[in-house]
């Protein structure tokens, strides 16, 4: 038997983060004693602040840090995770998402944080979120996630819950592919160097902090190409700009979703995270009934690939199944303004179930 | 280590007239220079507020942060650079040691091998010359602040939490050898230095001398801190693969709750039937619910066992429910349906509709819970008695494990029913 938290652990080591800050907090209490056991090292940080500048420096010298917290420590990272975001740190994030608002219960699953880290980077920006839906994309998208942080200089979230990492399982772990592992070798620059100067794929050259070869420079605020503070500049602005672009045009890179279609189904179950299992199951019992439906598992769940927004655009009706108040995914899609196609299977406090998700969807 | 490289750019220096943090940077600069740091040999670290315009002043690696947080991301940048010749410099204001002294406190707890440099103007003058926490009273009187409590003694602070080196100096042609001491210390060392703002302080440096804190030296005889490196192995290596060498019953899927209190081994009892049923050729769940004390109150375990992969690992209808103690039993009885088979023990409810068993008495308030999974196993016949006891055998505790299970088997055959009309027990 294995738990997800324990596959997210070794996943993410073996594909080459070196390094776990960490303060502990229920449910990530797993991922904090599984990488003290696994990580090559690992720091325990007085307070989720210092973790998150702590996991910044050590990005800064050319590590690949992972931390893993809940609603509470990741309130408190809000604004280093900027600075992370705007200096273009590569790192890894585990969140466990549990029962809100503020430390609710926190050993009950939820789903209950996905609009805030939608928001949280100041200005209209995506980080890249990615969101297991079992043990299989616990592994890959483990890997997925350090794969991106570094290939597009930036924190990456893996967004779980409580149910998700914590649950046993019998699974079959032969089942797992070797992960690729990531360094930051510096990738081929124009000269001369300039720290923030990226070529066509958006994305500048990393040097770390320390390096003998190249001054490089780090900046939270606005800066130039050079890393200096430049307010309102046209290269400081199109380097802030880039920040999105980097992202947002090259998402297919990293998009991952699942998709099981049923010729002739007009109605679409989508879902993320743990409720995925709960529709899967869901999908099975409307199926039994002679019933068509489909089902869509999204797994980056941001930014959002316009894949996702067209196969939702393909089907009648579509059930969101999610584990918060009003479905925050499909906020996302919709907006707050509810319209015959769309319907939403929520649940609040315990796990949403597949019968819950049949009856709103059939 | 010995360069002739500046440490300084040609950047015209960003300060106000007169302000006092142009001689800080030279005389960092200087410190550096004569201890022979090339520019890519330093990596400098800026706050917010006035001290952190010096990037573009250093020609060596820069990373500018947050407001007070410098010294966690220079403590970050000196373990992950992790490198004796290199030095890490970290510059922040008064304002900034307010904010982030948590910071501080922790980098000299830890002794860190670092140079924090907190430029002290005794006000924030970025937005507009508010008092800090390092702000004099003899300054906050003369600026008319009702602020009457003492500043923070960053340097004795620092000292206390165990930084290797802390000094406060006021005197300007003190800088450069005091920071060259600092710089060239093993571990934490932190410099405080008097700077003056111009525009929210004092016009003059002599005016200074009524509003500053006297000099001090302190010094700790530490090793230096650093983050131990291990090799380790994979956490998939040491998982207990379980072999099919029983066979079950089950042809669909059986949900069974197990319920008590913590420390009453519900968790693990759980588990070991999971892994009884995978040993007899089953899929398996295990879930645990339970309140966020750890020694107290109720604790829930659910295990679904089944002919076929799992996905969803709640438990939706609970097919059995085992209840060793009155909180938990509380905890799971608006999930009971009328199809669930339900066992308790007798401390719970003597004489409930329940069926009823002397698990505590039998098993102990530890093996209780195992006491009344080996029961419902044994009773159900689901898989063999024996899984149970192939899984603990390996186990550390596989002794008061067996017994546990053994005892299932001195469980009295009576079962009370409750009957309302008479109130009477009944003996069936």
């Amino acid at each position: 038997m294995i738990d997800a938290s324990r596959i997210i652990t070794e996943a993410v080591v073996q594909s080459g983060a070196d390094v776990f800050i960490g303060y502990p907090i229920t449910p990530s209490n797993l991922f904090y004693s599984y990488s003290k056991e696994r990580f090559p090292e690992f720091l325990a940080g007085p307070d989720e602040i210092s973790v998150l500048q702590w996991m910044c420096g050590y990005s800064a010298a050319g590590k690949i840090p992972v931390t893993a917290t809940a609603f509470p420590g990741l309130a408190l990272m809000t604004e280093t995770l900027n600075m992370a975001y705007m200096m273009e740190l590569p790192m890894v994030l585990i969140i466990t998402q549990r029962l809100g608002p503020s430390t609710g219960s926190a050993t009950t699953g939820a789903q209950g944080d996905l609009k805030f880290l939608e928001g949280l980077i100041s200005g209209g920006f995506s980080m890249p979120i990615f969101s297991p839906s079992n043990f299989n994309d616990a592994w890959t998208l483990s890997n997925e996630a350090v794969k991106t942080a570094v290939k597009f200089r930036t924190p990456v979230i893996i967004l779980t819950s409580k149910e998700l990492v914590m649950t046993q399982k019998s699974f079959d772990i032969n089942t797992f592919e070797t992960l690729e592992k990531v360094n930051r070798t510096p990738k081929p620059f124009e000269a001369p160097y300039k720290p923030y100067k990226a070529g066509e794929d958006m994305v500048p050259t990393f040097f770390p902090l320390g390096n003998n070869e190249y001054q490089t420079r780090f900046n939270a605020s606005t800066h130039d190409n050079d890393g200096l503070i430049r307010k309102g500049t046209p290269e400081s602005l199109a380097n802030t700009f880039r920040l999105r672009d980097k992202l947002e045009k090259r998402i297919d890179e990293y998009s991952f979703f699942e998709l099981d279609t049923e010729d002739g189904a007009d109605d679409l179950i989508v879902t993320w995270g743990v409720s995925a299992d709960a529709s899967r199951d869901a999908v099975k019992l409307i199926r039994s009934k002679e019933e068509k439906v489909s089902l869509l598992i999204v797994k980056t769940i941001l930014p959002i690939s316009q894949n996702i927004f067209d196969i939702i655009d393909s089907y009648k009706t579509v059930t969101f199944a999610e584990e918060n108040m009003n479905g925050m995914f499909k906020e996302m899609i919709f907006g707050k303004r509810n319209t015959s196609k769309v319907k939403t299977a929520t649940k609040f406090g315990s796990m949403l179930t597949p019968s819950e998700i049949e009856k709103i969807a059939n | 280590m010995k360069t002739t490289e500046k440490i300084l750019t040609n950047a015209k220096m960003p300060f106000c007239p007169g302000c006092g943090h142009g001689v800080c940077v030279r005389s960092i600069s200087k410190a550096l220079e004569s201890l022979g740091y090339g520019s890519k040999d330093v990596a400098m670290v800026s706050d917010i507020g006035c001290s952190g315009l010096v990037d573009p002043l250093f020609a060596t690696h820069t990373i500018h942060g947050l407001h007070g947080r410098a010294p966690a991301l220079g403590l970050g940048v000196a373990l992950g650079i992790d490198n004796p010749d290199k030095k890490v410099v970290v510059i922040q204001g008064d304002g900034g040691a307010t904010i982030g002294l948590q910071h501080i406190l922790e980098a000299s707890r830890r002794n860190v091998d670092m140079t924090l440099v907190v430029i002290n103007n005794l006000l924030y003058g970025m937005t507009g010359g508010q008092m800090s926490g390092l702000s004099t009273n003899e300054f906050k009187q003369y600026k008319h602040s009702d602020d009457v409590a003492e500043p923070y003694d960053i340097v004795n602070l620092a000292h206390q939490s165990g930084a290797a080196f802390s000094v406060r100096v006021n005197n300007i042609s003190n800088f450069n050898d005091v920071l060259k001491e600092a710089i060239s210390t093993q571990g934490f060392s932190l410099v405080e230095l008097s700077s003056l703002c111009t525009s929210y302080g004092m016009k003059k440096i002599s005016e200074m001398k009524d509003f500053i804190v006297a000099e001090e030296t302190l010094k700790n005889n530490r090793p230096i801190g650093v983050s131990v490196k291990k090799d380790t192995t994979s956490l998939l290596e040491n998982i207990k693969v379980l072999e099919t060498q029983f066979t079950s019953n089950i042809n669909d899927t059986i949900g069974v709750i197990i319920a008590g209190s913590a420390g009453g081994g519900i968790q693990s009892a759980a588990k070991i039937l999971a892994q009884a049923g995978i040993l007899s050729g089953l899929y398996a769940t295990m879930k645990g619910e339970y309140p966020i004390t750890v020694g107290t109150g109720f604790s829930i375990a659910e295990v679904i066992l089944s002919r076929n992969p799992i996905n969803f690992s709640g438990l939706e209808k609970p097919n059995v429910v085992l209840a060793v103690t009155e909180d938990g039993l509380k905890k799971v009885e608006n999930r009971i349906t009328f199809d669930s088979k339900v066992v308790v023990d007798r401390k719970i409810c003597a004489d409930c509709s329940f069926e009823v068993k002397d698990f505590l008495k039998v098993g102990g308030k530890k093996g209780a819970a195992l006491s009344a999974v080996a029961y419902w196993v044994k009773e159900s016949g689901v898989f063999p008695l024996e899984a149970l006891y192939k899984v603990v055998e390996e186990s550390k505790y596989a002794a008061s494990l067996q017994k546990a299970i053994k005892s299932a088997e001195q469980l009295r055959e009576v079962v009370y029913s409750y009957v309302p009309k008479n109130n009477k027990k009944e003996l069936l």
